[in-house]
């Protein structure tokens, strides 16, 4: 049996996730001790040296959705072909494989903490470039611009920032901004994907450990959903974020929810990452709009001081020396306000400027481009 | 302020079913195939059919317990200490007898007791001389044909930490100055030895002490019920107490649930002492307390370690073959000397 896990709106999983589940920030209710308190001070410490990282907008490129690593399943031992192990032989070659693709990935998988108000919260995520992309959890990320401490599993530390969530598919992403190069892993696709699949589910189950560091755990495939995929492998709080591997060691899932049974353990299916990646990277950054037009106070308001030859201003019927009494309907009293207004628009929006021009008033569209020089 | 730890708990009941009911809409495997089905457990039977000789079931008045490892062809059998310390020890074997079996000695430190089974014609289990790796499959075996659970090797030996235990005492909240005590908390170990306000604590555990955060340190490393010596000075004297450790009980200040309650019940059973272990290997079998004690084995059928405690959702820790057989080393002297009183 062949299942894909495309987009059903109808039958969305997540809606199911949202309708059922609670999000329980603290499951693990550890006394209120001196031990948290220091904790959150060395986050709150490790903040601090975060100040001077150049803000999400000046360092971070619009980066590309990441492509799926291509893999055969016939580059496979027969054993990933059957219903089942039938022999010793079978069981060794999956022992080789797992044994194989956890060294492989390993290197790739992070604890992370992010400190707000109500003190520190734990989850896991992976890495998927060497610049430092990495997936989470939606409900982990919880927002653009927060500060993450990161710990890869030999003690390794990094810091950075949530890049972007979606909260209905419970897809986040983040950004080492240290500089790299990291170790990553490659993301896969669900399009040859079966139930019954042998995969690995990594993470930090409980928060970072150092003498114990990254869990690793196995299982198989049992449901393929619109959005989410259901394993045998066991996962509890602080995993939330952490990769499910196949057993190519490419990403396939983030794990995000559970149920009580040890078999109902819920990871968002890769997919959904490829479908939200515009929502996680955020707006895009527009380019500057222009008009040809410099406008000064005087007197009676904003003033129309000089139209560039060329322009989009120069293509209207404007004069130097023209007021401005509006822009698409809002008053324009002094020039600062024209200028905001201006910068907030972008190439290719048209405008509607009311004019006065001695006791005449009438309206002027003028259509933006982008500054000459930059993109054309 | 606490941590938190992220992942989205599906709510319990109404919201239960509903989700069951979604989750029926969508085609699943089938349980045979899952990584504890049926299916996949049968691949496993020649590891069962080499080693149940080598497995007892440890009864305490006939209910089971534990599994055990045999150690010793004349009957020894190492075991959970915790689970079968009082009542009538019996044992069924693979061949479908019930024997007596005799408590010889225990290990409070990593909870593992030796046995004394009678019977003839067990196998010793054989001990792995290799590291685990992570990821290689973890069996545990029982008496059956196949065996108990399945699960792979998730995390290299470590410390476990044992359950936080307290001796009473609030201390003066300066951080750099001797380490004094303000309250005693009632009920607790330092209260009942006569330790007072005021009091300055000199030493723990023989380490002279400075600070708080050296007390703390220190105490960290003791279990509930275990005694731990520390020195005092009061005015111009100098002085000795041996204090009780003691983990809050329910109803007592700093109580924060047994493992079963601060999980929510996420994890199934979970066993009654599952922290406090020089080092265990942590394994993703799912398995029941009752099928703790007996040999954590390897794809040649050779035990990689004994199944001491089933500790989380994620999480069951065996104690390595070498510190196992350490610890039955000294289990089997302290058999052959008992103690004279």
């Amino acid at each position: 049996m062949v299942l894909t896990a495309g987009r059903v709106p109808a039958a969305a999983f997540p809606t199911i996730v949202k309708h059922n589940a609670v999000i329980l920030m603290s499951v693990l209710q550890l006394p209120r001790d001196r031990t948290a308190r220091w904790l959150l001070a060395v986050a709150l410490s490790a903040s601090a040296c975060m100040a001077d990282a150049p803000s999400p907008a000046q360092s971070l490129a619009r980066p590309a959705a990441p492509r799926p690593a291509r893999v055969n399943r016939r580059d496979l031992p027969d054993v990933f072909s059957k219903p089942a192990p039938s022999s010793l032989a079978d069981l060794r070659a999956i022992q080789e494989r797992v044994a194989a693709v956890v060294s492989q990935v390993s290197p790739a998988v992070v604890a992370v903490e992010l400190t707000n108000d109500e003190g520190i919260a734990s989850g896991s995520g992976v890495v998927i470039s060497s610049d430092g992309l990495v997936l989470t959890a939606g409900h982990v990320g919880e927002k653009a611009g927060q500060r993450v401490a990161f710990t890869f599993p030999g003690g390794r530390t990094a810091t950075g920032r949530t890049v972007g969530v979606d909260e209905d598919a419970d897809t986040g992403l983040m950004r080492i901004t240290d500089a790299g190069p990291w170790p990553f892993v490659n993301v896969g696709d669900l399009k040859n994907a079966r139930l019954g699949d042998w995969v690995l589910a990594l993470g930090h189950p409980g928060g970072f450990d150092a003498k114990r560091s990254l869990v690793v755990r196995l299982g198989r495939i049992i449901r393929l959903m619109p959005g989410v995929v259901q394993t045998d492998c066991t996962i509890f709080p602080g995993d939330s974020g952490g990769p499910l591997f196949d057993i190519y060691g490419r990403v396939i899932g983030i794990h995000t929810a559970i149920a009580s049974s040890t078999v109902e353990n819920f990871h968002v299916s890769i997919t959904e990452f490829f479908d939200t990646w515009k929502e996680l990277i955020g707006p895009p950054e527009r380019p500057p709009a222009y008009s040809g037009l410099s406008v000064v106070d005087d007197a009676v308001g904003c003033r129309l001081s000089k139209i560039e030859r060329n322009s989009p201003a120069s293509k209207a019927d404007l004069r130097e020396g023209d007021q401005v009494l509006k822009v698409d309907g809002r008053s324009i009293n002094v020039s600062a306000t024209f200028e905001r207004w201006m910068a907030e628009c972008g190439p290719g929006e048209t405008l509607q400027l009311e004019i006065k021009r001695g006791d005449e008033v009438f309206f002027v569209p003028i259509k933006l481009r982008s500054q000459p020089g930059s993109a054309k | 302020m606490k941590p938190a730890f992220f992942l989205i708990l599906l709510a319990a009941g109404l919201a239960q079913e509903a989700l069951a009911q979604d989750l029926e809409d969508f085609p699943a495997l089938p349980r045979a195939r899952y990584r504890n089905g049926q299916q996949v457990l049968n691949a496993f039977a020649p590891i069962s059919a080499q080693t149940r000789n080598s497995i007892v079931e440890l009864n305490v008045n006939e209910d089971t317990v534990a599994l055990g490892a045999v150690v010793d062809a004349s009957g020894l059998v190492l075991t959970k200490a915790s689970e079968i310390k009082s009542g009538k020890l019996t044992c069924w074997l693979a061949s479908g007898k019930e024997v007596e079996a005799q408590l010889l000695a225990f290990d409070d430190d990593d909870d593992v007791a030796l046995v004394r089974v009678k019977a003839k014609g067990l196998k010793p289990i054989q001990w792995a001389t290799n590291q685990v790796v992570e990821g290689q499959w973890a069996i545990t075996p029982g008496l059956a044909d196949t065996p108990q659970a399945v699960g792979i090797i998730s995390a290299l030996p470590h410390r476990i930490r044992p359950q936080q235990a307290y001796i009473g005492v609030v201390f003066r909240d300066d951080r750099i100055g001797k380490p004094t005590v303000r309250l005693l908390m009632p009920g607790f170990g330092a209260e009942e030895a006569g330790v007072k306000p005021g009091d300055v604590v000199l030493a723990v555990d023989g380490t002279t002490v400075t600070n708080f955060e050296q007390v703390k340190e220190i105490l960290k490393e003791f279990r509930d019920g275990q005694t731990v010596q520390m020195r005092f000075q009061r005015e111009e004297q100098e002085f000795d107490a041996r204090i009780k450790m003691m983990s809050p009980k329910p109803g007592q200040e700093g109580y924060y649930g047994n493992a079963d309650e601060r999980e929510n019940g996420l994890s199934g059973d979970v066993s009654l002492r599952s922290e406090g272990f020089e080092q265990a290997i942590e394994h993703d079998t799912v398995l029941e307390p009752w099928q703790c004690g007996g040999p954590l084995v390897n794809l040649d059928g050779k035990a990689v370690g004994l199944n001491i405690a089933r500790a989380s959702r994620v999480a069951t820790y065996a104690l390595p073959a070498s510190l196992a057989r350490e610890i039955l080393a000294k289990l089997k002297s302290k058999a052959e000397n008992p103690p004279s009183r």
